[in-house]
């Protein structure tokens, strides 16, 4: 397998989100192609004999052209995928300790799955939210979706506070048919409280893949003196000691990630933290990985 | 200010300021943003390591800027060895020319030895050593410039010449602590001097000399027996020389009982001898009666046979005037007779009797020649014509003098006549309460006042009060009615007296005081009074002129006959030093004339010399060893320690301190660099990728 990791700074580099998507995906698509378990629900699986009560659109009529036997065309995932990415486009999401911020690799994340979602022609929708959904498009197999798609993330701005019980709840309106889902945040609530509004999504037969995206900074800060923080959503201030940070705050983010992995898991949802800084590819590359490993 | 200056180094304090500068900047820095503050907790952090300091540079510069700039008002100075280090050193030949070193014979005295001696020093003199010879007397006379010319050294020890004055040995260490403080280099002082114990300074401290001049005392002669002339006492003025009363004190200093003979000589004619038993280191007092000078300036002797080895002081000058009695004129209205009694009895009464008056009323005054009288009387005018006050301001500008009472008759006058003062209101002593006012508050020392016993006594019943603005008020009543005031107009001067000499207005005229009163009053106004002595010792000042009004004159001949004031001196000198005995003929700016008879300073006639413990402590205030000769006395010139102010250098180096904060703190201050441009970088990667896309 050829390693080509993309430095996120050299994407930012790159206006175009299309072009992102493309060197993103195709590069690791052409080396993963092989991949027996690739693919995320669409693939054809097995054919099976036809039963009476089958659903009869489901019928391959040129076997049974060629053969005069009924069979029935099986895939390893739904037919026509429904792929919702929920894009947090809070404040907190502006943070970044280097040249890209949170929004930023997200944005460039969710291009990238638009863009593979496009290429296996399953339907793409997106929500951008911070306490309000700001932003919708359905999910859509229509010509022209991906352009849809990409323009809505270029103009996702940062907005206030996170809350998840908004676009979920927005997102249950209209979500009739079973899909994936995918969730990049950086999710800063209580792990229960994110999965317990996540959760009920996964209860209708969705697949919800959870994208914790961090800032290296954010997972270990480093201060040589006290500093005044500001809580980038809140507004509100703490004086916070070096020692702290070095020794407590680990822990506690540890803490954190370890329950949101576990709790993710034992509700049947995908969960994977991305660092910021490291390349996009690669941390897609590992999801995908993990994910047909799974399967 | 030493290094120790308190208030200054308090200002060290002021380092500490940075410090919480630096300390408070950390505490208030600028939030930093973070996506959540979940996991933060609030902690109380050790104030060391909350406080923790940083650009210590930077503080560390700030710092020593302060502390240099406490130091630099400290003024900080290390003691430094001047210019001892090279070896130079200054030679100061003092020779004491005073009147003492006339002693000796004809062929030898004190100062030909003492001149002696000086040549030998200077025949000491190192070549690339400096040297200054001084003349001692009542001053310092520098007589050469700091130099190394022996030849010139020796030529101003040679021209000095024996002088009158009395020599001051305060004045000699006065002028070597500033030649000190100038020179910065060690002297040697050499003092050669009959040490003579009258040249002492009053106290001892005054002779203290510098660290680094050492003293070198060089006696000639030694303590000797003396006879002196101490003091003759004759009146300036005669008016009838069968009157006259001259005293003369003869005193040994250090003798034995003896006889001498005291001769009375005017204008080099013997007149009286007397004979007179002096005790033993004693003194006796001879009188003469009558004095039979001609008219006008008399110069008179008194002459010993001392048979002393000082025999300048075996005469004594004076000087006498005779003179026909001065007229005073008393210009009245007839309506006081009892007053121009009292007056005219006063008069006559007097001293020697040099003052007669002579009557006038106001009318007649008026064309009166003034200048013919000794001073003028206006008593009590009701009203003073024109011409007569106009012709009266003209006497005193020219040096005239005047005497105004004051009674009910001028109480009519708006102003004082000639002393041209407002007459405000009459002071009168109350029935209830005090019956009459007595005098409180009077200048003693005044001439005219000096012998009245502060008028003890006297009542007053009435006084004029009189506004003094431009007077000087002399004596004041109880209700502080000025009683005497005097104004001095151009040369002249105007005396007023508040109340009247008739025995009504007061009771002055009966009293003790009246005639001392009227007496002083008259030598003051008209001359010939204590204002200016015609016999005084050398180093004496003659006023020339009572105020700085120029044009007018003054006259100075000295005993050669010879004129002693340049051209420029005689119409702007306001006195003149007299340094020579013998008789001077001044002329003042007034028109007055007078014979000054100087005689020598008698303190001169005591030989005794000096302890030598007390020299010896003198010569140790320079050489900060007590007693020269005693064990760990400094052999040799002490290098004196010089304090050598750090100042410029401390600047210097808070200069260079504040560029150096200025270079560090901009760099700090300087916005923080943009980072690393990888623009160029990140295009090469990404057309790398995009190759291998397309």
């Amino acid at each position: 397998m050829q390693q080509r990791f993309l430095d996120p700074s050299v994407l930012s580099g790159i206006s175009n989100l299309t072009l992102v998507a493309q060197t993103v995906v195709d590069g690791f698509i052409s080396g993963l192609h092989r991949s027996p378990d690739f693919g995320f629900s669409q693939e054809f699986a097995e054919y099976r004999m036809y039963n009476p009560g089958d659903d009869l659109r489901h019928v391959d009529w040129n076997v049974y052209a060629r053969t005069e036997r009924m069979y029935l065309k099986r895939y390893r995932g739904e037919t026509n995928c429904q792929v919702t990415i929920l894009l947090d486009a809070s404040r907190s999401m502006k943070y970044t300790s280097h040249k890209i911020d949170k929004l930023e690799y997200a944005r460039y994340l969710t291009a990238s799955i638009a863009y593979m979602a496009g290429l296996q022609r399953d339907a793409a929708g997106l929500i951008v939210f911070d306490d309000e959904v700001r932003q919708f498009v359905p999910p859509s197999t229509r010509q022209g979706q991906l352009a849809r798609l990409l323009h809505a993330v270029e103009k996702a701005e940062v907005g206030t506070r996170t809350d998840y019980a908004r676009p979920f709840a927005h997102l249950r309106e209209f979500l009739h048919r079973r899909g994936l889902i995918v969730c990049i945040s950086d999710f800063w609530e209580k792990p229960e409280d994110v999965i317990k509004t996540i959760a009920p999504l996964r209860f209708h037969g969705n697949e919800v893949v959870l994208f914790h995206v961090l800032d290296p900074m954010e997972i270990r800060p480093k201060f040589d003196d006290p500093v005044l923080m500001e809580d980038l959503e809140t507004g509100a201030t703490l004086e916070v000691s070096p020692d702290y940070a070095a020794k407590e705050y680990p822990a506690k983010i540890d803490a954190h990630l370890e329950e949101m992995r576990s709790k993710s898991k034992g509700n049947g949802l995908d969960y994977f933290l991305i660092d910021t800084s490291r390349p996009l590819d690669a941390a897609l590359r590992e999801y995908l990985a993990a994910r047909g490993g799974r399967k | 200010m030493g290094l120790l200056a308190p208030w200054f180094l308090a200002g060290i304090a002021a380092v500490g300021l940075p410090i919480w500068l630096h300390l408070l900047k950390r505490s208030k820095t600028d939030p930093k943003q973070f996506p959540s503050l979940m996991f933060f907790e609030y902690r109380e952090t050790s104030s060391v390591k909350h406080r923790k300091l940083e650009h210590l540079l930077l503080l560390a510069l700030r710092a020593l800027m302060l502390f240099l700039l406490a130091l630099l008002f400290a003024n900080p100075f290390i003691r430094r060895s001047g210019a001892a280090a090279d070896g130079k050193r200054l030679m100061v030949v003092a020779v004491d020319k005073s009147f003492s070193m006339r002693t000796g014979t004809t062929v030898s005295n004190r100062l030909s030895q003492a001149k002696d001696e000086a040549q030998k020093i200077l025949s000491g003199l190192k070549p690339g050593d400096s040297a200054q010879v001084l003349a001692l007397a009542g001053n310092v006379q520098a007589l050469t410039q700091t130099v190394n010319d022996p030849a010139e050294l020796r030529a101003a020890v040679n021209s000095i010449q024996p002088g009158d004055s009395r020599a001051s040995f305060g004045e000699l260490a006065r002028y070597a602590r500033t030649l000190s403080e100038a020179q910065k280099i060690p002297i040697e002082l050499h003092l050669v001097s009959d040490l003579q114990k009258s040249a002492m300074p009053p106290g001892f401290a005054d002779l203290r000399l510098n660290p680094g001049t050492t003293l070198v005392l060089h006696s000639i002669g030694n303590a000797e027996k003396n006879w002196t002339l101490e003091n003759v006492v004759a009146p300036r003025r005669i008016y009838d020389p069968k009157r006259v009363k001259l005293q003369a004190m003869v005193t040994g200093y250090g003798t034995p009982a003896a006889k001498r003979t005291v001769t009375l000589k005017l204008n080099g004619r013997d007149l009286q001898t007397k004979t007179v038993d002096i005790p033993e280191n004693g003194r006796a007092q001879v009188e003469f009666l009558g004095l039979e000078a001609t008219y006008g300036f008399s110069k008179g002797e008194v002459r010993i046979d001392s048979a002393d080895n000082l025999a300048a002081d075996d005469h004594y000058n004076f000087s006498v005037e005779r003179l026909d009695p001065r007229k005073v004129l008393f210009v009245d209205d007839g309506r006081h007779p009892r007053a121009e009694l009292y007056f005219r009895s006063a008069l006559d009464s007097s001293g020697d009797g040099g003052f007669q008056m002579e009557s006038m009323r106001p009318e007649n005054a008026a064309g009166a020649a003034f200048t013919n009288y000794a001073y003028v009387v206006l008593n009590d005018l009701s009203s003073v014509p024109q011409n007569l006050e106009s012709s009266l301001q003209h006497y005193v500008n020219g040096g005239g003098a005047v005497l105004v009472t004051l009674g009910p008759s001028a109480a009519a006058l708006p102003r004082v006549p000639v002393l041209d003062e407002a007459i405000e209101k009459s002071s009168y002593a109350g029935r209830e309460g005090e019956r009459f006012l007595s005098i409180v508050d009077i200048d003693t020392g005044h001439p005219a006042l000096r012998s009245v016993e502060r008028f003890n006594g006297v009542k007053f019943f009435q006084a004029i009060h009189v506004s003094a603005t431009k007077s000087r008020v002399l004596a004041k009543l109880n209700d502080q009615t000025p009683l005497v005031l005097e104004r001095t107009i151009g040369e002249g001067k105007v005396l007023a007296f508040a109340s009247t000499f008739d025995n009504v207005s007061n009771d002055l005229p009966l009293h003790a005081s009246w005639v001392p009163f009227i007496a002083q009053t008259a030598l003051y106004l008209g001359g010939g009074g204590a204002e200016q002595p015609v016999n005084v010792p050398v180093d004496s000042y003659v006023e020339l002129r009572a105020s700085d009004s120029k044009g007018a004159a003054a006259e100075v001949q000295d005993p050669d006959g010879k004129r002693a004031l340049s051209l420029d001196e005689a119409i702007k000198a306001k006195n003149y030093a007299v340094n020579r005995e013998g008789y001077y003929e001044v002329k003042t700016a007034s028109g007055r004339s007078s014979l000054l008879a100087v005689h020598a300073d008698r303190r001169e006639s005591d030989l005794s010399v000096i302890p030598k413990e007390t020299l010896d402590l003198w010569r140790g205030t320079g050489t900060n060893d007590p007693v020269p000769g005693t064990p760990g006395a400094a052999s040799g010139v002490d290098a004196p320690q010089k304090p050598y102010s750090l100042w410029f250098y401390i600047l210097l180096l808070l200069l260079g301190i504040a560029v150096a904060e200025s270079i560090v703190a901009n760099g700090f201050l300087r916005p923080a660099a943009p980072a690393r441009d990888d623009t160029k970088q990140n295009d090469l990667k990404l057309d790398q990728t995009l190759s291998k896309v397309s």
